[in-house]
């Protein structure tokens, strides 16, 4: 377990890690910010406790996978203090055989008014033999909070494929323009430009 | 006359099972512009489905050549590098792919199947630029997603803008004066115009004589249950305007 005490920064991109496990008790004003991106499979969990007032919480993550490869990644994030924010944004492309599994838990406390919390979950799914299992568990126990979940799981939009196909574009390069765009949220989001650089060259890589 | 461009032989297609051209027969010759009016339901999206491969459809009978090349054998994206081009009724958002690397990715796609080397960045944006001056779109379109929030217009003028990038050999615009006010169907209009060369055609979809007050066909057809059942010159979209399809057809 990792304290952060007042006003501590928090900030790390994990890259193709078989498994990033992380326990972080948030105090007062602290602030965590991590980027989760699985090109291969792998096992995640995520707990946070923002135990102080004012702290900032965001994760995100995405896998992009192939063949037999899964991921599973587990977020619980409680709010046990009042006037605190967290967003979590989870991206999972799954091609192949590909398995994705996320489970997301946001708790809010009775006493935890004026919190802030978001958690959006989206997954494209590129084989009939793919599979996402999605799991969203929110208990919110505060009124006075401003609270927001989605998750959504789909395929390529045929008829945009269609489009770019009309313009002379392959269908294979189509694919991949759609897929880069759909990842793009989740890399543009990480700070460090040599990271997203190599990052979205990894990515056209794997996508060819 | 010019060459022969495009020949529709007999052409049958269906969708869902439910047969919709039920033989349609058209020879376009380059340097002419063909308008194709009728009731709705009649097939007019349909033939342009069809020509660009729209994989929705179905060909049942009958046979396509462009330039003597069989079209229906070729896949969508071939067709399109090939010189056939559809200006899309409903053009697609596509958020998360900027114009210029769409465009850029068509372009060079095209420009590779004609042996010819891929453009630089900047002799690409050069031509970006001046294009887009044809059809009055703003600078601010390069970075923002294909059609992704534009007004019903803008995506028209996209449509417009795009067959200026990639100068078809044909382009079929079906539909285009659908949603647009008289100052942008003027736009519209004058960039295709400005398009025509002695070597392309166009086949104009309308539902209305107005837009071919501003793009003047060589002919008009009437599509009607699948079939092509009269052609005239422009004179006939006149008539049309005036008796409705039940007294021509």
């Amino acid at each position: 377990m990792k304290v952060l005490h007042k006003g501590d920064i928090f900030e790390q991109v994990f890259i193709n890690e078989p498994g990033v496990d992380l326990h972080i008790v948030q105090e007062a004003g602290s602030r965590v910010k991590i980027h989760i991106i699985n090109l291969s499979s792998a096992n995640n969990n995520i707990v946070i406790e923002q135990a102080g007032k004012g702290c900032e919480t965001e994760i995100y993550a995405l896998a992009y996978l192939h063949g037999e490869e899964q991921v599973t990644t587990e977020t619980h994030v409680k709010h046990a203090v009042g006037g605190g924010r967290s967003n979590q944004l989870i991206k999972f492309v799954l091609d192949d055989n590909a398995r994705g599994r996320f489970v997301g838990d946001l708790k809010i406390v009775p006493d935890a008014q004026q919190t802030e919390a978001h958690q959006t979950n989206r997954n494209l799914l590129l084989s009939e033999t793919a599979e996402m299992r999605t799991q969203p568990q929110l208990e919110i126990y505060a009124d006075d909070v401003q609270a927001t979940h989605g998750a959504s799981t789909g395929q390529l939009d045929e008829s945009a494929l269609f489009y770019m196909q009309q313009r002379g574009i392959s269908k294979q390069k189509a694919r991949q323009l759609l897929v880069n765009a759909f990842m793009k949220e989740v890399i543009e989001s990480i700070p460090d430009t040599a990271v997203r650089e190599q990052l979205l060259n990894t990515i056209d890589g794997v996508v060819e | 006359m010019g060459k022969e461009l495009l020949v529709i032989k007999n052409l049958h297609a269906s969708i869902g099972g439910k047969e919709i051209l039920k033989g349609v027969n058209l020879v376009i010759n380059e340097g002419e512009v063909h308008a194709i009016m009728g009731p709705n339901g009649a097939g007019k999206s349909t033939l342009s489905a069809v020509l660009t491969g729209n994989p929705a459809y179905e060909v049942t009978a009958g046979e396509v050549l462009l330039r003597g090349e069989n079209l229906l054998a070729m896949e969508p994206e071939v067709r399109a590098r090939a010189g056939v081009f559809l200006s899309f009724q409903y053009p697609v958002e596509i958020p998360g792919v900027s114009m210029t690397n769409f465009m850029r990715t068509a372009l060079n796609e095209k420009r590779a199947y004609e042996g010819k080397e891929a453009l630089t960045p900047k002799e690409f944006l050069t031509l970006m630029r001046e294009k887009k001056k044809l059809l009055e779109l703003p600078d601010k379109l390069n970075n923002r997603s294909v059609n992704e929030g534009f007004s019903g217009g803008e995506k028209k003028k996209n449509e417009i803008f795009q067959m200026a990038m990639l100068e078809p050999c044909l382009a079929i615009l079906d539909e285009t004066d659908s949603g647009l006010d008289i100052d942008a169907l003027r736009i519209v209009a004058e960039g295709v115009n400005r398009l025509k060369t002695p070597q392309n055609a166009s086949i104009v979809i309308t539902h209305y004589q107005r837009l071919l007050d501003y793009i003047v066909p060589d002919y008009v057809h009437v599509l009607a249950d699948g079939q092509i059942v009269k052609t005239g010159d422009k004179t006939l979209a006149l008539e049309l305007e005036e008796k409705g399809y039940e007294g021509i057809a």
